[in-house]
């Protein structure tokens, strides 16, 4: 079950099921983030915030990850509820 | 000879597994053009050495960053033999995704899959021959830090090379589905109009990365003579996949890429339900832990900055005192005349100015590829990006401002862990603000000169927070200005924990230590030569004046003294036949020029006819911060220390209070000024190593001075604001 409205990655709270809608960045970013795995349709977990909370862990394709929270929200995803 | 390129991602062990292969015979330098390492080394085949050439780790070949374009340029070079693909058996997909690249080379290729322990821990089970048939080539599983599975892996690759293994997959390794498949057959067809370019590089992997826009493969196309139809092409595929598939094209291939990875691992890959040890997890929840996290990371980095510092220093003292020895040793035995003085005070302190680094180089570059080996690294980068962030910079960035108030030396050099060129340079940039241990010596002898005791606590400490304010500003600023550009992105794997492997670690010091003999050591004595000759010169060839010196000395030693008196009325000859001569030189007459562009921070309000000398102190401290105070004796004919070279502050600071001229408030400009100013020789050097580039150096040593003369100035006209002299 997923709510149908997309959100960014980066309005997420540890512990949060989603997956991937769409990477909206440009650029070398978009790349990146493509190869990292965040293609349409990817399972990924929040895991937790950095002490000073940001950036972000993930869990994504079966690795730990670290997002900023500006790329985060270049991300879209769909929360599973 | 064979050569054969090893590939992989970051973090999968594929140094483990070049140090296995070749051992001790490996050689580092840098791939042309770029600071990027380049390791190659050797082990016998057959038919004699095969050549080993370790690339950058990248999750990609797409080009997006220095690492992944020369992975990408050497991996389609002509040269390369054969391409060993590194896989962590433990995180199959991603990596299998640089695969898919490597598949569309249509090289001979070995796979390894290493870490097969961790794999095993983890509950994986791997069906090694299904993954062979469906990769087409040998798969050999490793573990890379108990060197098990090396030698399957060189017969396998020896086997490879002879053509012993059928090693192409019968279809195309990533099938793209049929709307991609049409129009990269359209792209293919295209490309091959142009023999030259479809010989050089596959056509299939170049018309994938022109999906993708590949920066290097368009460059590529750029120079065929079909590139006008070759572009078109790609131009008319885009415009009917886009809206045809609902993607752009680096989503579809990247998709597609996946979706292939995806499926290997389903069919060769067995979960089992047991629940596994998750020590990841477990180290996590306390070492990035939200209350926890910062005051351990800062208990690493004490322990870090004592172990290179504290500990490196014995050694450091060591080398000082043995260079000190041989340096007494050889202006007692040697002639006296311009080649000992060269040699005594020229070539001597130089190359002790350079080995005097190796033992903290050793030292950090060694816990810093220990953090880096177990994935506490990234970890520390995770907690402290939020901070550097701020000032323009990453989160691996700290740990070399950090390292820089010890020396930063290997401050910049381990600048190397961070990915993004801009990132690096900037952090490179910045570091030398960082008030090192050498600026503090400095400190102490004029702030303990010219302030009473608590404010010279006080102006000292201020010292140090005006160079981490500085790096920030100058951070910020040049991430505005001149590294503006495109943010290279964060994205940063936490790799599991791993125990690091100590002769990975011990190799990597060795590596680092004698690189810099090698590379920034030469910079470093030419440097160090080229200051003795303008501060020695034109004075020390002068034959009358060492004329009249030897001739007091001799009248001195008629008197028939007491020994230590005899020594003490020659001491003080020599040291005012130094003066004479350091006074007289290309560095005071340069001075001399320079006094107006110094008078309004060294000399406000033109009372000190002799700030020249000041200028000729700071010269001589472009060799190594620590001998500006020893300069600045012989300028003022100070004696710094007693017969054994035992230092004596207080004796140089009670001369400089009466003859330099210099008033609380000039001197505390002179601090500042020299703060800022050029570090010094070694960080020149290893700038000039780390950036490769004549030019980044260049601004690195001007905008170094510009700022140092500007915030002087300030320090003066806000000390004249608030009533000071």
């Amino acid at each position: 079950m997923s709510q149908d409205q997309p959100t960014p990655l980066s309005d997420l709270h540890p512990g949060d099921a989603a997956t991937v809608f769409q990477v909206i960045a440009t650029g070398k970013i978009r790349q990146r983030l493509l190869e990292m795995g965040f293609i349409r349709g990817a399972a990924l977990r929040v895991e937790k915030l950095a002490p000073l909370g940001d950036p972000m862990e993930l869990v994504i394709k079966g690795y730990h990850l670290s997002l900023r929270r500006e790329e985060g929200q270049c991300i879209l995803v769909t929360k599973e509820v | 000879m064979l050569t054969l390129a090893l590939a992989g991602n970051p973090n999968c062990g594929k140094t483990t597994i070049f140090n296995g292969l070749t051992g001790s015979r490996h050689h580092v330098g840098n791939w042309p053009g770029v600071t990027v390492e380049r390791r190659s080394g050797f082990f016998d085949g057959e038919d004699g050495p095969v050549e080993v050439v370790d690339l950058p780790g990248t999750y990609s070949l797409s080009a997006q960053s220095e690492d992944e374009r020369i992975a990408a340029q050497f991996v389609a070079d002509p040269s390369v033999d054969l391409i060993v693909n590194v896989l962590d058996a433990s995180n199959l997909e991603r990596n299998l995704y640089l695969t898919t690249q490597l598949l569309e080379l249509r090289r001979p290729m070995v796979f390894v899959l290493n870490m097969m322990d961790d794999a095993e821990k983890n509950g994986l089970k791997i069906d090694l021959p299904a993954l062979a048939k469906l990769l087409g080539a040998p798969v050999i599983p490793t573990i890379g830090n108990r060197e098990e599975g090396l030698q399957a892996l060189r017969e396998a690759i020896l086997q490879v090379a002879k053509g012993g293994t059928p090693t192409r997959p019968p279809v195309s390794a990533v099938n793209y589905g049929p709307d991609l498949e049409g129009q990269l057959a359209k792209i293919q067809k295209e490309i091959s109009r142009d023999e030259e370019l479809a010989q050089a590089h596959p056509p299939r992997w170049l018309a994938v990365q022109l999906l993708e826009h590949s920066g290097t493969s368009a460059a590529v196309v750029e120079s065929s003579h079909a590139r006008k139809a070759i572009q078109a092409q790609v131009k008319e595929s885009l415009a009917f996949l886009e809206p045809h598939l609902g993607a752009d094209g680096p989503t579809l291939v990247a998709e597609r890429r996946y979706g292939f990875a995806h499926g290997l691992v389903e069919e060769v890959l067995q979960r089992s339900d047991r629940l596994h040890w998750d020590i990841t997890g477990r180290l996590d929840a306390v070492l990035t832990n939200r209350w926890l996290g910062i005051p351990i990371f800062t208990g690493i980095m004490i322990l870090v900055y004592a172990l290179t510092f504290i500990l490196g220093k014995v050694p450091q003292d060591w080398i000082a005192s043995g260079f000190n020895l041989l340096h007494t040793w050889a202006g007692n035995r040697l002639p006296p005349g311009e080649l000992t003085s060269l040699l005594v005070d020229g070539i001597i302190p130089g190359v002790g100015a350079v080995v005097v680094f190796v033992p903290i180089i050793m030292i950090l570059m060694g816990c810093i590829a220990f953090l880096e080996d177990t994935g506490y690294m990234a970890r520390a980068a995770f907690i402290m990006d939020r901070l550097m962030h701020l000032m323009g910079l990453h989160g691996k960035s700290f740990i070399p401002l950090i390292m820089g108030t010890g020396c930063n030396v290997p401050a910049v050099q381990a600048t190397r862990t961070i990915e993004s060129r801009e990132d690096r340079f900037i952090t490179i940039l910045v570091a030398p603000l960082m008030s090192c241990s050498a600026r503090l010596q400095i400190y102490i002898v004029i702030a303990g000169t010219f302030f009473r005791p608590v404010q010279a606590a006080f102006a000292i400490i201020a010292m140090h927070i005006l160079g981490f304010a500085l790096a920030m500003l100058m951070g910020k600023l040049l991430r505005l200005t001149l590294f503006r550009g495109e943010n290279a992105p964060f994205v940063m794997e936490l790799p599991p924990y791993r125990l690091p492997v100590l002769k990975s670690t011990l190799v990597h010091m060795w590596e680092k230590g004698s690189v810099f003999l090698s590379r920034a050591g030469t910079t470093i004595l030419a440097g160090a030569t080229l200051v003795w000759f303008v501060s020695h010169y034109p004075g020390i060839a002068n034959q009358s004046w060492s004329a009249e010196l030897h001739k007091q000395e001799a009248a001195v030693r008629t008197l028939h003294l007491p020994a230590p008196e005899e020594a003490e009325q020659l001491d003080a000859l020599e040291l005012a036949h130094q003066s004479r001569v350091v006074n007289n030189s290309l560095a005071a007459r340069f001075g001399k020029v320079l006094q107006p562009a110094l008078a309004p921070i060294l000399d406000p309000t033109h009372s000190r006819p002799e700030a020249w000398k000041d200028s000729i102190a700071l010269t001589a401290g472009f060799v190594a911060k620590e001998i500006v105070v020893s300069t600045m004796a012989v300028v003022n004919q100070a004696k710094v220390g007693d017969r054994d070279g035992n230092p004596d502050a207080s004796a140089l600071q009670e001369t400089l209070a009466k003859r330099s001229g210099l008033t609380p408030l000039t001197a505390l400009a002179f601090m500042v000024f020299t703060l800022i100013y050029t570090p010094c020789l070694g960080t020149v050097g290893m700038i000039y190593k780390e950036t490769a580039s004549l030019g980044w150096t260049t601004f690195s040593v001007v905008y170094g001075l510009g700022l140092a003369w500007l915030m002087a100035w300030f320090t003066v006209l806000g000390g004249h604001a608030l009533g000071f002299s």
